[in-house]
């Protein structure tokens, strides 16, 4: 039986807090709960970008998903001078 | 004055073509953190590496896409683009707009960002070049509130669509390309704003075979005007061609003498199936052999129109080289009405049935069009619940293996084999 949204949300947190990689493909997160639809997935996964608990890195071509204590802030990263 | 020395980049003044660095210079002296932007290109000049890092978590509130980071690797030495983030705006259909709404957009890009532009990106956004990151919100709230004018879609989203004029100047389009753009446009906000894919997808919206904005090499989805009629013609136009009284292609070739106009030289001769031909001196079309290539119309738009019976045929799959090379679309429709009568619904459903199966099946950073070709078209049709047609052959097979399906055979894999085997000896 599919999870609940709130289920869901919580298994994609999980996910994301200890999974080696600390930004993921919206992919990694469909074995959060196999049998929902990936568009389910995608829509809990976004939700909890719109809550705070996660943010969006993209590329300008491709976006990834992390949680903002993981993720790599270009900001923050300097430069070589 | 030059804050850097560009020895290197001078030279692209010199030619005798339009200089972006000239362009650069000029919005230097109003904007001058784009002097840095000439010495960090002079530099990766000099040591054959790029300075700019690509990417990271900008945005603005609510959406995840429209924005894309950029950052210098030298921001001590070069602090004008310590940030210089890309903003995607949508552009409006057609690219129809008031010169004071570009003005207007461009005065607000000067206020917030370097007054650098591009028009337009290849997606057909209008692409605004260097922006702090603290002034993308001030300048999204301003965007929005007093221009009206929304971000376009970038990252893993849906990207702007795009169109051809369409009827609104074209006697060509065989439908309105402008309302399918537009309807789709809202329809599928989300995926626009927020990502929703395994990689980018494109729609793209052409009125005619034509294809004035290339939706057949540069889209996902491209939506082509098409007929399933007849070519409609005019004999006693045709014969004022013949005669030289209308000059060919609208006269858009009379700049220079070509001769007297020869219908077999310029277009019987040149149709790519050769389903023309001249009978008791009138133009004979064998339409079942019409491929679309639009040369006949194009040079006798007097003469000829497309067929009456009009709608779109849908290609699936292009992709510019980042992988695996230059991809054209594959033709999968090859007639569907596109009408705004029932909201596009065909349309739509056909869209929403290859999201449903690409967002399961396409691997990270795969465009549609690279999962058909690993499965195969046959795969892919059997998915879309279509039916193969001799259309979707491009060449006969060279496998000699055939590979049945369960229900494809009689009895499928549990059927007698004694009873097989009695009637065919191994």
């Amino acid at each position: 039986m599919a999870l609940s949204i709130e289920e869901l949300k919580a298994a994609i947190l999980k996910k994301a807090e200890t999974a080696p990689k600390p930004q993921l493909y919206i992919k990694d997160f469909y074995t959060c709960d196999p049998e929902a639809k990936p568009r389910v997935v995608k829509n809990a996964a976004n939700d909890l970008v719109k809550e705070g608990k996660m943010m969006f890195w993209s590329s300008g071509s491709t976006t990834m998903y992390a949680m903002k204590n993981r993720i790599k802030d270009e900001e923050g990263a300097g430069g070589v001078n | 004055m030059a804050k850097h020395e560009t020895p290197l980049l001078d030279e692209l003044e010199s030619g005798p073509w339009p200089s972006f660095v000239t362009d650069i210079k000029r919005q230097a002296e109003k904007s001058p953190q784009c002097w840095d932007i000439l010495g960090q290109l002079e530099l990766s000049f000099k040591e054959r590496i790029t300075h700019w890092k690509h990417g990271g978590i900008v945005g603005v509130f609510g959406y995840g896409g429209g924005i894309v980071g950029r950052y210098s690797d030298m921001p001590k030495r070069f602090p004008g683009v310590e940030h210089f983030h890309t903003v995607r705006l949508a552009q409006p259909a057609s690219k129809y707009y008031s010169t004071k709404h570009l003005r207007d957009i461009c005065d607000l890009w000067e206020k917030y960002g370097s007054g650098m532009t591009n028009m337009h990106g290849s997606t057909g956004d209008i692409v605004m070049l260097g922006c702090r990151t603290e002034a993308l919100e001030p300048f999204f709230y301003d965007l929005t509130h007093n221009l009206q004018q929304d971000l376009g879609g970038s990252g893993s989203n849906l990207r702007t669509p795009a169109n051809c004029l369409g009827q609104s100047r074209c006697e060509w389009a065989c439908y309105d390309t402008e309302e399918c753009c537009h309807h789709l446009t809202m329809h599928y906000q989300d995926e626009i704003h927020r990502p929703a894919f395994p990689y980018k997808f494109k729609f793209k919206f052409s009125g005619c075979p034509n294809d004035c904005v290339a939706a057949i090499a540069r889209s996902d989805v491209a939506v082509i005007g098409t007929w399933r009629d007849n070519i409609r013609i005019d004999q006693a136009a045709v014969k004022e061609y013949i005669a030289g009284n209308v000059p060919p292609n609208g006269g858009a070739h009379a700049g220079r003498d070509w001769g007297k106009f020869d219908i077999q030289k310029e277009v019987i001769a040149l149709c790519p199936t050769e389903c023309m031909w001249m009978e008791g001196g009138e133009l004979k079309i064998d339409d079942a052999e019409c491929t679309r290539c639009m040369h006949c119309l194009n040079v006798m738009p007097r003469a000829l129109r497309p067929g009456a019976e009009q709608g779109a045929s849908v290609c699936v799959g292009a992709k510019a080289p980042i992988l695996d090379g230059a991809q054209f679309a594959t033709l999968i429709v090859p007639f569907m009405k596109v009408s705004a009568d029932n909201e596009f619904e065909e349309l739509i459903e056909f869209i929403e049935k290859i999201w449903d199966w690409w967002m399961e099946d396409g691997k990270n950073r795969e465009r549609v069009g690279e999962t058909m070709q690993r499965v195969g078209l046959p795969t892919f049709i059997k998915v879309m619940g279509l039916e193969p047609i001799p259309q979707h052959v491009k060449e006969p097979r060279s496998n000699p293996y055939v590979f049945w399906q369960e229900e494809e055979v009689e009895g499928g894999w549990d059927r007698d084999v004694e009873a097989f085997r009695a009637r065919h000896a191994a």
